[in-house]
Protein backbone atom coordinates (compact mmCIF):
# COMPACT_ATOMS: atom_id res chain seq x y z
CA UNK A 1 0.00 0.00 0.00
CA UNK A 2 1.30 3.29 -1.29
CA UNK A 3 -1.04 5.70 0.62
CA UNK A 4 -0.25 6.37 3.85
CA UNK A 5 -3.03 6.45 5.99
CA UNK A 6 -1.48 7.16 9.39
CA UNK A 7 -0.52 10.10 7.88
CA UNK A 8 -3.57 11.33 6.95
CA UNK A 9 -5.13 10.69 10.26
CA UNK A 10 -4.92 14.27 11.77
CA UNK A 11 -6.04 15.75 8.51
CA UNK A 12 -9.08 13.81 7.97
CA UNK A 13 -9.99 14.48 11.27
CA UNK A 14 -9.77 18.40 10.52
CA UNK A 15 -12.12 17.82 7.56
CA UNK A 16 -14.81 16.08 9.53
CA UNK A 17 -14.63 19.10 12.03
CA UNK A 18 -14.85 21.30 9.21
CA UNK A 19 -17.08 19.93 7.78
CA UNK A 20 -19.76 19.47 11.24
CA UNK A 21 -18.92 23.70 11.59
CA UNK A 22 -20.41 24.17 7.91
CA UNK A 23 -23.33 22.49 8.53
CA UNK A 24 -24.13 24.03 11.36
CA UNK A 25 -23.81 27.33 9.04
CA UNK A 26 -26.00 25.65 6.60
CA UNK A 27 -28.54 25.39 8.81
CA UNK A 28 -28.88 29.06 9.80
CA UNK A 29 -28.22 29.67 5.52
CA UNK A 30 -31.54 27.33 4.68
CA UNK A 31 -33.65 28.97 7.39
CA UNK A 32 -32.86 32.35 5.41
CA UNK A 33 -33.22 30.99 2.30
CA UNK A 34 -36.31 29.67 3.28
CA UNK A 35 -38.06 33.08 4.65
CA UNK A 36 -36.81 34.53 1.30
CA UNK A 37 -38.34 32.36 -1.04
CA UNK A 38 -41.81 32.92 1.06
CA UNK A 39 -41.35 37.12 1.54
CA UNK A 40 -40.11 36.97 -2.48
CA UNK A 41 -42.60 34.41 -3.81
CA UNK A 42 -44.67 36.85 -6.30
CA UNK A 43 -41.40 38.92 -7.44
CA UNK A 44 -40.83 35.86 -10.36
CA UNK A 45 -41.58 38.66 -13.13
CA UNK A 46 -39.89 41.55 -11.84
CA UNK A 47 -36.57 39.50 -11.47
CA UNK A 48 -36.62 37.19 -14.83
CA UNK A 49 -34.56 39.87 -17.01
CA UNK A 50 -32.20 40.54 -14.38
CA UNK A 51 -31.76 36.82 -13.00
CA UNK A 52 -30.81 35.63 -16.50
CA UNK A 53 -27.67 38.32 -16.22
CA UNK A 54 -26.31 36.46 -13.15
CA UNK A 55 -26.82 33.12 -14.59
CA UNK A 56 -29.84 32.92 -11.93
CA UNK A 57 -32.76 29.91 -12.30
CA UNK A 58 -34.96 32.26 -14.37
CA UNK A 59 -38.30 32.61 -12.82
CA UNK A 60 -41.64 31.09 -15.28
CA UNK A 61 -45.22 32.55 -14.56
CA UNK A 62 -45.46 30.85 -11.26
CA UNK A 63 -45.13 31.68 -7.87
CA UNK A 64 -41.28 30.52 -6.70
CA UNK A 65 -42.62 28.82 -3.57
CA UNK A 66 -45.07 27.40 -5.54
CA UNK A 67 -45.14 23.42 -4.82
CA UNK A 68 -47.25 20.58 -6.95
CA UNK A 69 -48.37 17.61 -5.15
CA UNK A 70 -47.87 14.01 -6.85
CA UNK A 71 -50.32 14.04 -9.70
CA UNK A 72 -52.30 10.20 -10.28
CA UNK A 73 -50.09 7.91 -11.73
CA UNK A 74 -51.21 5.93 -14.52
CA UNK A 75 -51.31 2.55 -14.36
CA UNK A 76 -49.54 1.91 -17.50
CA UNK A 77 -46.82 3.77 -18.53
CA UNK A 78 -43.17 3.05 -20.17
CA UNK A 79 -40.10 4.73 -19.03
CA UNK A 80 -37.06 4.26 -21.38
CA UNK A 81 -33.98 5.14 -20.21
CA UNK A 82 -30.47 5.28 -21.32
CA UNK A 83 -26.74 5.94 -20.24
CA UNK A 84 -23.56 5.53 -21.78
CA UNK A 85 -19.53 5.24 -21.07
CA UNK A 86 -17.24 5.42 -22.43
CA UNK A 87 -13.03 3.68 -23.36
CA UNK A 88 -10.62 6.92 -23.68
CA UNK A 89 -7.94 6.58 -26.29
CA UNK A 90 -5.22 5.92 -25.14
CA UNK A 91 -1.75 6.40 -27.11
CA UNK A 92 0.26 4.39 -25.04
CA UNK A 93 -2.45 1.23 -25.53
CA UNK A 94 -2.47 -1.75 -28.22
CA UNK A 95 -4.22 0.55 -31.11
CA UNK A 96 -5.51 4.03 -30.97
CA UNK A 97 -9.50 3.92 -30.47
CA UNK A 98 -12.67 4.89 -28.67
CA UNK A 99 -15.30 2.99 -27.09
CA UNK A 100 -18.61 4.31 -26.42
CA UNK A 101 -20.96 2.05 -24.84
CA UNK A 102 -24.92 2.41 -24.69
CA UNK A 103 -26.46 1.10 -22.20
CA UNK A 104 -30.61 1.27 -22.12
CA UNK A 105 -33.87 -0.13 -20.54
CA UNK A 106 -37.40 0.00 -21.63
CA UNK A 107 -39.60 -0.30 -18.79
CA UNK A 108 -43.37 -1.19 -18.65
CA UNK A 109 -44.46 -0.19 -15.39
CA UNK A 110 -47.91 -1.94 -14.44
CA UNK A 111 -46.98 -4.65 -17.40
CA UNK A 112 -45.61 -7.75 -15.21
CA UNK A 113 -43.21 -8.16 -18.25
CA UNK A 114 -39.71 -8.38 -17.98
CA UNK A 115 -38.06 -5.24 -19.07
CA UNK A 116 -35.97 -4.74 -22.36
CA UNK A 117 -32.53 -4.25 -21.75
CA UNK A 118 -29.87 -3.66 -24.43
CA UNK A 119 -26.52 -2.54 -24.89
CA UNK A 120 -25.05 -0.93 -27.42
CA UNK A 121 -21.24 -0.43 -28.29
CA UNK A 122 -19.95 2.17 -30.70
CA UNK A 123 -16.16 1.76 -31.57
CA UNK A 124 -14.17 4.52 -33.33
CA UNK A 125 -10.87 4.18 -35.01
CA UNK A 126 -11.08 5.11 -38.60
CA UNK A 127 -8.81 8.75 -39.09
CA UNK A 128 -11.92 10.41 -39.36
CA UNK A 129 -13.60 8.81 -36.21
CA UNK A 130 -10.75 9.70 -33.83
CA UNK A 131 -9.24 13.26 -35.18
CA UNK A 132 -11.60 16.78 -35.31
CA UNK A 133 -10.45 19.73 -36.77
CA UNK A 134 -6.46 17.90 -35.74
CA UNK A 135 -7.73 16.95 -32.33
CA UNK A 136 -7.67 13.78 -30.85
CA UNK A 137 -11.36 12.71 -29.98
CA UNK A 138 -10.93 12.52 -26.47
CA UNK A 139 -12.18 13.85 -23.30
CA UNK A 140 -15.44 16.74 -23.39
CA UNK A 141 -15.15 15.82 -27.39
CA UNK A 142 -15.98 12.41 -26.41
CA UNK A 143 -18.22 12.77 -24.07
CA UNK A 144 -20.28 14.74 -26.14
CA UNK A 145 -20.05 12.04 -29.20
CA UNK A 146 -21.24 9.78 -25.99
CA UNK A 147 -24.49 12.12 -24.63
CA UNK A 148 -25.29 12.08 -28.81
CA UNK A 149 -25.02 8.40 -28.57
CA UNK A 150 -27.64 8.38 -25.24
CA UNK A 151 -30.25 10.70 -26.71
CA UNK A 152 -30.07 9.21 -29.95
CA UNK A 153 -30.78 5.88 -28.70
CA UNK A 154 -33.50 7.31 -26.67
CA UNK A 155 -35.14 8.51 -29.36
CA UNK A 156 -34.94 5.54 -31.59
CA UNK A 157 -36.46 3.61 -28.35
CA UNK A 158 -39.70 6.28 -28.08
CA UNK A 159 -40.07 5.93 -32.39
CA UNK A 160 -41.65 2.65 -31.65
CA UNK A 161 -43.50 3.29 -28.92
CA UNK A 162 -47.53 4.02 -28.98
CA UNK A 163 -47.61 8.08 -28.09
CA UNK A 164 -48.42 9.42 -25.32
CA UNK A 165 -47.64 7.39 -22.43
CA UNK A 166 -43.50 7.02 -22.83
CA UNK A 167 -40.75 8.80 -21.02
CA UNK A 168 -37.24 8.98 -22.26
CA UNK A 169 -34.86 9.81 -19.21
CA UNK A 170 -31.32 10.49 -19.42
CA UNK A 171 -28.90 10.75 -16.18
CA UNK A 172 -27.64 14.24 -15.26
CA UNK A 173 -28.67 17.46 -17.73
CA UNK A 174 -30.52 18.07 -21.08
CA UNK A 175 -27.82 20.56 -22.24
CA UNK A 176 -24.60 19.50 -23.92
CA UNK A 177 -22.06 20.75 -22.36
CA UNK A 178 -19.61 21.67 -24.57
CA UNK A 179 -15.99 23.30 -24.67
CA UNK A 180 -16.48 26.81 -25.37
CA UNK A 181 -13.18 27.03 -26.73
CA UNK A 182 -14.65 24.97 -30.04
CA UNK A 183 -15.00 26.90 -33.00
CA UNK A 184 -18.43 27.86 -33.10
CA UNK A 185 -19.46 26.12 -35.98
CA UNK A 186 -18.43 22.70 -34.75
CA UNK A 187 -20.11 23.69 -31.48
CA UNK A 188 -23.23 24.33 -33.23
CA UNK A 189 -23.47 21.45 -35.43
CA UNK A 190 -22.76 19.51 -32.64
CA UNK A 191 -25.64 21.10 -30.58
CA UNK A 192 -28.34 21.23 -33.06
CA UNK A 193 -27.52 17.37 -33.56
CA UNK A 194 -28.89 16.72 -29.88
CA UNK A 195 -31.71 19.10 -30.41
CA UNK A 196 -32.65 16.87 -33.64
CA UNK A 197 -32.81 13.69 -31.52
CA UNK A 198 -35.03 16.15 -29.05
CA UNK A 199 -37.14 16.64 -31.49
CA UNK A 200 -37.92 12.84 -32.81
CA UNK A 201 -38.95 12.48 -28.90
CA UNK A 202 -41.62 15.27 -29.30
CA UNK A 203 -42.61 13.94 -32.93
CA UNK A 204 -43.23 10.08 -31.30
CA UNK A 205 -45.67 11.57 -28.96
CA UNK A 206 -42.87 11.14 -25.81
CA UNK A 207 -41.89 13.12 -22.82
CA UNK A 208 -37.85 13.34 -21.99
CA UNK A 209 -36.76 14.59 -18.77
CA UNK A 210 -32.88 14.58 -17.52
CA UNK A 211 -32.67 13.13 -13.31
CA UNK A 212 -29.83 14.77 -11.04
CA UNK A 213 -29.31 13.17 -7.94
CA UNK A 214 -27.87 15.18 -5.22
CA UNK A 215 -28.05 18.53 -6.99
CA UNK A 216 -25.68 20.89 -6.10
CA UNK A 217 -26.76 24.05 -8.43
CA UNK A 218 -27.36 27.21 -6.41
CA UNK A 219 -29.42 28.93 -9.05
CA UNK A 220 -32.53 29.21 -7.19
CA UNK A 221 -30.62 30.56 -4.03
CA UNK A 222 -28.85 32.69 -6.93
CA UNK A 223 -31.99 33.76 -7.55
CA UNK A 224 -33.93 34.74 -3.85
CA UNK A 225 -30.15 36.70 -3.50
CA UNK A 226 -31.06 38.78 -6.07
CA UNK A 227 -34.87 38.91 -4.64
CA UNK A 228 -33.01 40.17 -1.35
CA UNK A 229 -31.53 43.43 -3.59
CA UNK A 230 -34.64 44.24 -5.10
CA UNK A 231 -33.23 42.81 -8.62
CA UNK A 232 -30.02 44.84 -8.60
CA UNK A 233 -27.79 43.45 -10.91
CA UNK A 234 -25.16 45.55 -9.81
CA UNK A 235 -25.25 45.02 -6.34
CA UNK A 236 -25.61 40.72 -6.91
CA UNK A 237 -22.61 40.85 -8.88
CA UNK A 238 -20.74 42.84 -6.12
CA UNK A 239 -21.66 41.99 -2.87
CA UNK A 240 -21.05 38.99 -1.61
CA UNK A 241 -23.75 36.12 -2.00
CA UNK A 242 -24.34 34.50 2.29
CA UNK A 243 -25.97 31.65 -0.03
CA UNK A 244 -23.32 31.12 -2.62
CA UNK A 245 -22.47 27.95 -1.29
CA UNK A 246 -25.97 26.55 -0.84
CA UNK A 247 -27.29 24.55 -3.08
CA UNK A 248 -31.21 24.58 -4.29
CA UNK A 249 -31.78 21.28 -2.97
CA UNK A 250 -31.53 22.91 0.39
CA UNK A 251 -34.15 25.03 -0.17
CA UNK A 252 -36.65 22.52 -1.39
CA UNK A 253 -36.47 19.87 1.46
CA UNK A 254 -39.48 21.40 3.22
CA UNK A 255 -41.34 19.88 -0.11
CA UNK A 256 -43.95 17.30 0.70
CA UNK A 257 -43.10 13.27 -0.43
CA UNK A 258 -43.76 13.67 -3.99
CA UNK A 259 -44.43 16.88 -4.42
CA UNK A 260 -42.35 19.07 -7.05
CA UNK A 261 -41.29 22.90 -6.85
CA UNK A 262 -42.59 25.63 -9.31
CA UNK A 263 -39.99 25.72 -12.48
CA UNK A 264 -37.73 27.25 -13.53
CA UNK A 265 -35.97 28.11 -16.66
CA UNK A 266 -31.91 27.27 -16.79
CA UNK A 267 -29.45 30.20 -17.25
CA UNK A 268 -26.74 28.12 -19.26
CA UNK A 269 -25.59 30.32 -21.91
CA UNK A 270 -26.00 27.42 -24.52
CA UNK A 271 -29.74 26.88 -23.49
CA UNK A 272 -30.68 30.87 -24.86
CA UNK A 273 -28.16 30.14 -27.51
CA UNK A 274 -29.27 27.07 -29.51
CA UNK A 275 -32.62 25.37 -27.32
CA UNK A 276 -34.74 28.56 -26.81
CA UNK A 277 -34.42 29.77 -30.16
CA UNK A 278 -35.25 25.42 -31.42
CA UNK A 279 -38.21 25.37 -28.63
CA UNK A 280 -36.40 23.37 -26.73
CA UNK A 281 -35.45 25.67 -23.66
CA UNK A 282 -34.62 23.72 -20.20
CA UNK A 283 -36.91 24.07 -17.71
CA UNK A 284 -36.02 22.78 -13.94
CA UNK A 285 -37.91 22.04 -10.84
CA UNK A 286 -36.71 20.16 -7.56
CA UNK A 287 -38.64 17.02 -6.71
CA UNK A 288 -38.75 15.30 -3.73
CA UNK A 289 -38.71 11.40 -3.63
CA UNK A 290 -39.11 10.16 -0.69
CA UNK A 291 -42.28 8.40 0.78
CA UNK A 292 -44.55 9.17 3.27
CA UNK A 293 -42.82 9.72 6.87
CA UNK A 294 -38.94 9.56 5.23
CA UNK A 295 -36.45 12.02 4.88
CA UNK A 296 -36.41 14.18 1.89
CA UNK A 297 -34.49 12.70 -0.75
CA UNK A 298 -34.31 15.73 -3.24
CA UNK A 299 -33.27 15.68 -7.26
CA UNK A 300 -33.18 17.68 -9.48
CA UNK A 301 -35.76 16.84 -13.05
CA UNK A 302 -34.69 18.98 -16.16
CA UNK A 303 -37.37 19.18 -18.95
CA UNK A 304 -37.52 20.95 -22.50
CA UNK A 305 -40.07 23.79 -22.97
CA UNK A 306 -42.67 21.63 -24.66
CA UNK A 307 -42.76 19.31 -21.89
CA UNK A 308 -42.78 22.13 -18.99
CA UNK A 309 -46.03 23.65 -21.03
CA UNK A 310 -48.02 20.58 -21.63
CA UNK A 311 -49.78 19.93 -18.83
CA UNK A 312 -50.11 15.71 -19.73
CA UNK A 313 -46.76 15.29 -20.39
CA UNK A 314 -44.95 17.23 -17.33
CA UNK A 315 -47.51 15.59 -14.83
CA UNK A 316 -46.33 11.82 -17.15
CA UNK A 317 -42.70 12.87 -16.18
CA UNK A 318 -43.55 14.06 -12.52
CA UNK A 319 -45.28 10.83 -12.17
CA UNK A 320 -43.17 8.14 -13.65
CA UNK A 321 -39.84 9.66 -11.77
CA UNK A 322 -41.24 9.21 -8.55
CA UNK A 323 -42.50 6.14 -9.42
CA UNK A 324 -39.26 4.67 -10.58
CA UNK A 325 -37.25 6.36 -8.15
CA UNK A 326 -39.17 4.56 -5.42
CA UNK A 327 -38.84 1.23 -6.75
CA UNK A 328 -34.96 1.46 -5.30
CA UNK A 329 -35.83 4.31 -2.44
CA UNK A 330 -34.11 7.05 -4.23
CA UNK A 331 -32.99 6.63 -7.60
CA UNK A 332 -34.68 5.41 -11.11
CA UNK A 333 -34.53 2.25 -11.29
CA UNK A 334 -34.33 2.15 -15.16
CA UNK A 335 -31.22 4.73 -14.91
CA UNK A 336 -29.54 2.64 -12.57
CA UNK A 337 -30.16 -0.56 -15.17
CA UNK A 338 -29.01 1.94 -18.19
CA UNK A 339 -25.81 2.38 -16.08
CA UNK A 340 -25.04 -1.08 -15.10
CA UNK A 341 -25.71 -1.90 -18.65
CA UNK A 342 -23.48 0.82 -20.07
CA UNK A 343 -20.43 -0.05 -17.42
CA UNK A 344 -17.38 -1.66 -18.82
CA UNK A 345 -15.83 -3.58 -16.20
CA UNK A 346 -11.90 -3.81 -15.78
CA UNK A 347 -11.89 -7.49 -16.98
CA UNK A 348 -14.32 -6.53 -20.20
CA UNK A 349 -11.86 -4.03 -20.96
CA UNK A 350 -9.04 -6.29 -20.59
CA UNK A 351 -10.81 -8.91 -22.64
CA UNK A 352 -11.80 -6.37 -25.61
CA UNK A 353 -8.09 -5.10 -25.84
CA UNK A 354 -6.47 -9.10 -25.91
CA UNK A 355 -9.44 -8.99 -29.01
CA UNK A 356 -7.99 -5.91 -30.25
CA UNK A 357 -4.41 -7.67 -30.25
CA UNK A 358 -5.37 -11.01 -31.35
CA UNK A 359 -7.81 -9.27 -34.61
CA UNK A 360 -4.25 -6.78 -35.06
CA UNK A 361 -1.81 -10.27 -35.48
CA UNK A 362 -4.69 -11.79 -37.74
CA UNK A 363 -3.53 -9.49 -40.58
CA UNK A 364 -0.21 -9.35 -39.41
CA UNK A 365 0.14 -6.22 -37.21
CA UNK A 366 2.10 -6.47 -34.51
CA UNK A 367 1.20 -4.36 -31.58
CA UNK A 368 2.00 -3.88 -28.23
CA UNK A 369 1.67 -1.70 -24.78
CA UNK A 370 4.35 1.65 -25.02
CA UNK A 371 6.51 0.71 -22.35
CA UNK A 372 5.10 3.16 -20.00
CA UNK A 373 1.58 1.22 -19.99
CA UNK A 374 3.73 -1.75 -19.91
CA UNK A 375 5.32 -1.11 -16.71
CA UNK A 376 2.41 0.52 -15.27
CA UNK A 377 0.15 -3.20 -15.85
CA UNK A 378 3.03 -4.43 -14.21
CA UNK A 379 3.46 -2.34 -11.13
CA UNK A 380 -0.30 -1.73 -10.63
CA UNK A 381 -1.63 -4.82 -11.08
CA UNK A 382 -0.94 -6.23 -6.97
CA UNK A 383 -0.47 -9.75 -6.56
CA UNK A 384 -2.46 -12.58 -7.67
CA UNK A 385 -3.65 -15.56 -6.20
CA UNK A 386 -5.00 -18.43 -8.96
CA UNK A 387 -7.16 -20.85 -7.79
CA UNK A 388 -9.43 -23.81 -9.55
CA UNK B 1 -35.34 -36.11 -22.10
CA UNK B 2 -32.17 -34.10 -23.45
CA UNK B 3 -31.33 -33.75 -27.41
CA UNK B 4 -27.13 -33.04 -26.15
CA UNK B 5 -27.58 -29.67 -27.23
CA UNK B 6 -29.30 -28.15 -24.81
CA UNK B 7 -26.28 -25.06 -23.13
CA UNK B 8 -25.93 -25.32 -19.28
CA UNK B 9 -23.77 -22.18 -19.52
CA UNK B 10 -20.05 -21.13 -20.44
CA UNK B 11 -17.04 -21.61 -18.27
CA UNK B 12 -16.33 -19.66 -15.85
CA UNK B 13 -13.04 -21.36 -14.54
CA UNK B 14 -11.81 -25.07 -14.56
CA UNK B 15 -9.36 -27.46 -13.31
CA UNK B 16 -8.98 -31.45 -14.10
CA UNK B 17 -11.09 -32.26 -11.08
CA UNK B 18 -14.03 -29.63 -11.70
CA UNK B 19 -15.23 -26.68 -13.56
CA UNK B 20 -17.30 -23.97 -12.30
CA UNK B 21 -19.67 -22.39 -14.73
CA UNK B 22 -21.65 -19.59 -15.26
CA UNK B 23 -25.60 -19.24 -16.65
CA UNK B 24 -28.15 -16.41 -16.96
CA UNK B 25 -31.37 -17.80 -16.27
CA UNK B 26 -32.65 -20.96 -13.72
CA UNK B 27 -34.69 -22.90 -16.43
CA UNK B 28 -36.52 -25.73 -15.31
CA UNK B 29 -35.06 -28.35 -16.81
CA UNK B 30 -31.68 -27.26 -16.32
CA UNK B 31 -28.98 -26.97 -14.42
CA UNK B 32 -30.34 -29.98 -12.13
CA UNK B 33 -28.18 -31.63 -9.40
CA UNK B 34 -26.51 -34.90 -10.43
CA UNK B 35 -26.83 -34.03 -13.96
CA UNK B 36 -24.38 -35.22 -16.68
CA UNK B 37 -23.07 -32.67 -18.84
CA UNK B 38 -20.20 -32.02 -21.11
CA UNK B 39 -18.02 -29.82 -22.13
CA UNK B 40 -15.08 -29.89 -25.66
CA UNK B 41 -11.98 -30.85 -24.68
CA UNK B 42 -9.03 -29.26 -26.04
CA UNK B 43 -8.10 -31.81 -28.43
CA UNK B 44 -10.55 -31.93 -31.77
CA UNK B 45 -13.63 -34.11 -30.73
CA UNK B 46 -12.91 -35.05 -27.60
CA UNK B 47 -15.00 -34.19 -24.45
CA UNK B 48 -14.98 -33.99 -20.72
CA UNK B 49 -17.86 -35.31 -19.08
CA UNK B 50 -18.93 -34.28 -15.51
CA UNK B 51 -21.75 -34.35 -13.04
CA UNK B 52 -23.42 -30.76 -11.50
CA UNK B 53 -22.96 -31.00 -7.85
CA UNK B 54 -24.29 -27.70 -6.88
CA UNK B 55 -26.22 -24.82 -7.90
CA UNK B 56 -25.74 -21.20 -6.25
CA UNK B 57 -27.95 -18.41 -7.12
CA UNK B 58 -25.06 -15.26 -6.83
CA UNK B 59 -26.45 -12.32 -5.58
CA UNK B 60 -25.05 -8.33 -5.22
CA UNK B 61 -25.53 -5.49 -3.24
CA UNK B 62 -28.11 -4.41 -6.19
CA UNK B 63 -30.31 -7.56 -5.19
CA UNK B 64 -29.90 -7.30 -1.89
CA UNK B 65 -32.30 -3.82 -2.10
CA UNK B 66 -35.23 -5.53 -3.18
CA UNK B 67 -35.15 -8.63 -0.57
CA UNK B 68 -36.56 -6.46 2.53
CA UNK B 69 -39.00 -4.53 -0.18
CA UNK B 70 -41.82 -5.58 -2.26
CA UNK B 71 -40.32 -5.42 -5.92
CA UNK B 72 -43.16 -5.05 -8.87
CA UNK B 73 -43.36 -8.07 -10.76
CA UNK B 74 -41.36 -5.86 -13.99
CA UNK B 75 -37.94 -5.74 -11.15
CA UNK B 76 -38.48 -9.58 -10.42
CA UNK B 77 -38.11 -10.69 -13.87
CA UNK B 78 -35.46 -8.14 -15.13
CA UNK B 79 -33.20 -9.56 -12.04
CA UNK B 80 -34.15 -13.35 -12.94
CA UNK B 81 -33.67 -12.58 -16.72
CA UNK B 82 -31.83 -9.78 -17.88
CA UNK B 83 -29.14 -9.09 -15.35
CA UNK B 84 -25.77 -11.21 -15.90
CA UNK B 85 -24.49 -14.08 -14.72
CA UNK B 86 -26.74 -14.60 -11.91
CA UNK B 87 -26.19 -18.85 -11.52
CA UNK B 88 -22.72 -20.54 -11.07
CA UNK B 89 -22.74 -24.15 -11.57
CA UNK B 90 -20.05 -26.64 -10.07
CA UNK B 91 -19.35 -29.53 -11.65
CA UNK B 92 -17.14 -33.03 -11.26
CA UNK B 93 -14.99 -33.83 -13.97
CA UNK B 94 -16.04 -38.18 -13.84
CA UNK B 95 -14.75 -38.68 -17.53
CA UNK B 96 -13.36 -37.97 -20.70
CA UNK B 97 -13.62 -39.15 -24.43
CA UNK B 98 -11.47 -38.74 -27.23
CA UNK B 99 -14.37 -39.21 -29.86
CA UNK B 100 -14.28 -43.00 -29.81
CA UNK B 101 -13.80 -44.38 -26.07
CA UNK B 102 -15.44 -42.63 -22.71
CA UNK B 103 -13.34 -43.72 -19.79
CA UNK B 104 -13.88 -43.06 -16.57
CA UNK B 105 -11.39 -41.41 -14.92
CA UNK B 106 -10.04 -37.21 -14.96
CA UNK B 107 -9.22 -35.36 -18.32
CA UNK B 108 -5.99 -34.81 -18.96
CA UNK B 109 -6.44 -30.52 -19.37
CA UNK B 110 -9.91 -28.82 -18.36
CA UNK B 111 -11.95 -27.13 -20.51
CA UNK B 112 -11.22 -23.64 -21.43
CA UNK B 113 -12.64 -20.24 -20.18
CA UNK B 114 -16.46 -19.59 -21.78
CA UNK B 115 -16.31 -22.80 -23.51
CA UNK B 116 -20.01 -24.03 -23.63
CA UNK B 117 -21.40 -27.06 -21.27
CA UNK B 118 -23.87 -28.71 -22.82
CA UNK B 119 -26.34 -31.43 -20.63
CA UNK B 120 -25.78 -34.75 -21.97
CA UNK B 121 -28.46 -36.45 -24.44
CA UNK B 122 -30.09 -39.72 -23.49
CA UNK B 123 -27.79 -41.58 -25.62
CA UNK B 124 -24.72 -40.12 -24.27
CA UNK B 125 -25.85 -40.90 -20.68
CA UNK B 126 -26.64 -44.59 -21.28
CA UNK B 127 -23.26 -44.60 -22.95
CA UNK B 128 -21.57 -43.27 -20.08
CA UNK B 129 -23.20 -45.37 -17.35
CA UNK B 130 -22.69 -48.68 -19.57
CA UNK B 131 -20.39 -49.11 -16.84
CA UNK B 132 -19.63 -47.74 -13.52
CA UNK B 133 -15.81 -46.77 -12.91
CA UNK B 134 -16.75 -43.40 -12.83
CA UNK B 135 -18.66 -44.59 -8.87
CA UNK B 136 -14.99 -44.18 -7.38
CA UNK B 137 -14.43 -41.03 -8.64
CA UNK B 138 -17.62 -39.84 -7.15
CA UNK B 139 -17.20 -41.47 -3.67
CA UNK B 140 -13.43 -40.23 -3.50
CA UNK B 141 -14.35 -36.66 -4.24
CA UNK B 142 -14.23 -34.73 -0.75
CA UNK B 143 -15.36 -31.60 -2.04
CA UNK B 144 -19.10 -32.77 -3.05
CA UNK B 145 -22.06 -34.00 -1.19
CA UNK B 146 -20.75 -37.54 -3.08
CA UNK B 147 -23.36 -40.21 -1.73
CA UNK B 148 -26.57 -37.49 -3.17
CA UNK B 149 -24.55 -37.37 -6.26
CA UNK B 150 -24.22 -40.65 -6.56
CA UNK B 151 -27.27 -41.11 -6.24
CA UNK B 152 -28.63 -38.06 -8.10
CA UNK B 153 -26.56 -39.72 -10.93
CA UNK B 154 -27.82 -43.12 -11.13
CA UNK B 155 -31.31 -41.94 -10.85
CA UNK B 156 -30.49 -39.24 -14.42
CA UNK B 157 -29.00 -42.68 -15.77
CA UNK B 158 -32.07 -44.73 -14.94
CA UNK B 159 -34.09 -42.20 -16.49
CA UNK B 160 -32.46 -42.22 -19.39
CA UNK B 161 -33.07 -45.75 -20.44
CA UNK B 162 -36.64 -47.47 -21.29
CA UNK B 163 -38.78 -47.88 -18.35
CA UNK B 164 -38.72 -51.91 -18.55
CA UNK B 165 -35.13 -51.11 -18.28
CA UNK B 166 -34.59 -49.45 -15.21
CA UNK B 167 -34.59 -51.67 -12.69
CA UNK B 168 -32.22 -53.81 -14.16
CA UNK B 169 -29.82 -51.00 -14.58
CA UNK B 170 -30.28 -49.81 -10.92
CA UNK B 171 -29.70 -53.67 -9.26
CA UNK B 172 -26.62 -53.59 -11.50
CA UNK B 173 -25.31 -50.30 -10.26
CA UNK B 174 -26.18 -51.62 -6.42
CA UNK B 175 -24.10 -54.66 -7.09
CA UNK B 176 -21.52 -52.52 -8.07
CA UNK B 177 -21.33 -50.59 -5.09
CA UNK B 178 -21.71 -53.11 -2.48
CA UNK B 179 -18.48 -54.26 -3.81
CA UNK B 180 -16.91 -50.63 -3.78
CA UNK B 181 -17.90 -50.26 -0.12
CA UNK B 182 -17.85 -53.52 1.34
CA UNK B 183 -15.94 -52.36 4.00
CA UNK B 184 -18.38 -49.60 4.74
CA UNK B 185 -21.94 -51.16 5.64
CA UNK B 186 -23.20 -47.74 6.90
CA UNK B 187 -22.71 -45.69 3.67
CA UNK B 188 -23.67 -48.74 1.62
CA UNK B 189 -26.93 -49.39 3.28
CA UNK B 190 -27.72 -44.99 3.00
CA UNK B 191 -26.80 -45.11 -0.62
CA UNK B 192 -29.18 -48.55 -1.54
CA UNK B 193 -31.86 -46.11 -0.01
CA UNK B 194 -31.87 -43.45 -1.92
CA UNK B 195 -31.87 -45.63 -4.70
CA UNK B 196 -34.81 -47.94 -3.71
CA UNK B 197 -36.51 -44.19 -3.49
CA UNK B 198 -36.53 -44.15 -7.76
Amino acid sequence: MTLELSRLTGQVRAMGEELAARERQFADLVELAHRWLAQYADQGERLRHPARAIRAAIPTGEALDAVHPLPAIPERFTVIAADGSQIQPDRHGVALYYLINVGSLVYRHGSGEAPEAHSEPILGYTEADMYENGLLVGGNLLDVRRDLAEITRLADLCAVEPPGSTMALVDGTLILWVLEDLPAEGRCAKVTAYLDQLDRIRKAGAAVAAFVSRPRRAEVTRLLYLASLDGDVNRATQEPNPLEHLPDRAVFEPLPPGARSALFVSPSPINYEYYHPAGHAVHFCYLNLAEEEHDPVIARVEVPAWVARDHDRLALVHGAVVAQARITGDYPYALARADELAYVSGPERAAFEEMVTTALLRVGVRSSLSPKAYYKSLTRRGRRRYRL
Amino acid sequence: MSNGNLQVGRVLRAGTRGFAIGCAVMQPDIPTFGSFVRAEGQTPGSVIYGLIYDVGVEDDPFVRQFISADPPEEVVRDQRENRQVPIEVSVLAVGCSDGETIRHRLPAQPPVTLDWLYQCSDEEVRAFTACFDYFRLVLEAREVPADELLAASLRAAAAARPEGEREAFLIEAGRELARLLASDPVRLEGLLRRLRNV
